[in-house]
């Protein structure tokens, strides 16, 4: 269980470490050693999903490890409240982010082992807090160093933390 | 790339397709098109996707002509206000990075991607990967498509690198007038693999500036590629939304 405690309140996080186990202890890695603490949530689309886990407040990215493979042919759904891995176009390219769901997004489930058809490896879902998951989502967003659909108020993840 | 731009990506729901607009400064129309479509037709669009060939030629991000500054401008002032602009390398403009994207405010889609186009999974590609008959151009493309080949590529002076494309320009242009018809478009074959392999019911693609709704069936399912036209003569992209996919000439 992780709660990630945020600028609008705490979001509680039960990981499914049966179906995606090296994603879940990838995860867990980054919340010990502090990773995500004073990060943003810097990609905020209503209706889809709040991405987090790679930029500091001011949008400059953090390193991270080494990619993990991708676990998405768990049978698990990226239906709204769960926690899933963001990655690049390379099915397994995962590291630090993360995305909570906030709609039932049926197109990111994984649907082959290729690389169109892989998806996103659901591993968790938010126990406690979907009312906080609800306030991010409605955020003003705008573009932002060159991204796009960034909070033009900072939302902060201070600290999270293995309960 | 450690940049992770726009991953996963959303369901789109009103969106603008185009491609092979082939800019350059010698058609100032096609360009004066352009900028008048990224702010009338293509702004009320949820987002616009070019995928590729966006330029008649890109010799790296450092090559800061007026010309090429005041495309970025263009698309810079369209992402501002609030649409998205995802693009796809085409054969003529793959060397476009993150210096680019940045500062555009876009997103490089790689080729293929599978979108979620109004609950419909649609398939895009910049189209030259499905040439499979012309067996010259796919070698080609396996070369210079090589990252370590790029990177010594860039790692040349500007000019030298404007030289050599086009010294490649001039090459191909002859080989064009050569080449059947038939090995410069599509391979059927490749098209059925590739819904095979990305079960989606909609195709979208360009460079073969054969600007066509297609039909074909695979293991008795039914599937739809469109084909965009390019921007020689006048401006055309498909518009996507709850209704379907119809093609608009500017």
């Amino acid at each position: 269980m992780v709660n990630l405690h945020t600028s609008h309140g705490v979001i509680s996080i039960e990981l499914d470490a049966a179906k995606a186990p090296v994603t879940s202890e990838n995860f867990l890695g980054y919340v010990k050693s502090g990773h995500y603490d004073n990060t943003v949530f810097h990609r905020v689309i209503d209706g889809f999903m709040i991405q987090g886990g790679g930029f500091e407040p001011g949008m400059s990215q953090k390193s991270t490890g080494t990619p993990i493979k991708n676990e998405a042919d768990n049978q698990l759904k990226n239906d709204r409240y769960t926690i899933a891995m963001a990655r690049t176009g390379d099915p397994h390219s995962a590291t630090a982010q993360f995305f909570i769901n906030v709609g039932d997004n049926d197109f990111l489930n994984y649907k082959s082992s290729t690389a169109q058809g892989w998806g996103y490896c659901v591993f968790g879902k938010v126990t406690a807090g979907t009312d906080i998951v609800d306030k991010i989502k409605g955020v003003k967003t705008g573009n932002r160093a060159g991204h796009q659909d960034v909070p033009v108020e900072d939302v902060v993840i201070t600290k999270a933390e293995i309960v | 790339m450690n940049f992770m731009p726009g991953y996963p990506p959303p369901p789109h729901m009103h969106s603008i397709f185009v491609s092979d607009l082939h800019l350059c400064p010698s058609r100032p129309q096609i360009n004066r098109i352009f900028f008048d479509f990224l702010r009338g037709q293509a702004a009320s669009a949820q987002a616009l996707f070019i995928l590729g060939d966006l330029f008649e030629y890109w010799a790296g991000d450092d090559d800061d002509t007026p010309f090429n500054q005041s495309v970025v401008a263009a698309l810079r002032d369209y992402t501002s206000r609030g649409s998205a602009l995802y693009l796809m390398h085409g054969n003529r403009d793959f060397l476009i990075g993150e210096r680019f994207l940045e500062a555009t405010g876009s997103t490089l889609l790689p080729d293929p991607t599978t979108i979620d186009l109004n609950g419909v999974p649609t398939l895009l590609l910049h189209g030259d990967t499905l040439c499979t008959d012309d067996v010259k151009y796919m070698a080609f493309r396996a070369k210079v498509r090589d990252p370590a080949y790029q990177q010594q590529f860039l790692a040349q002076p500007l000019a030298t690198r404007k030289q050599i494309i086009a010294g490649l320009r001039a090459e191909n242009a002859g080989e064009k007038q050569q080449k059947s018809d038939a090995i410069m478009d599509v391979a059927t074959a490749t098209v059925e693999a590739a819904f095979r392999e990305n079960p989606c019911p909609r195709m979208i693609h360009g460079h073969t500036h054969r600007p066509a709704l297609h039909h074909h069936v695979v293991d008795g399912r039914g599937y739809e590629r469109w084909v965009l036209a390019d921007w020689y003569r006048t401006g055309s992209y498909l518009v996507c939304d709850a209704t379907g996919c119809r093609n608009v000439d500017l």
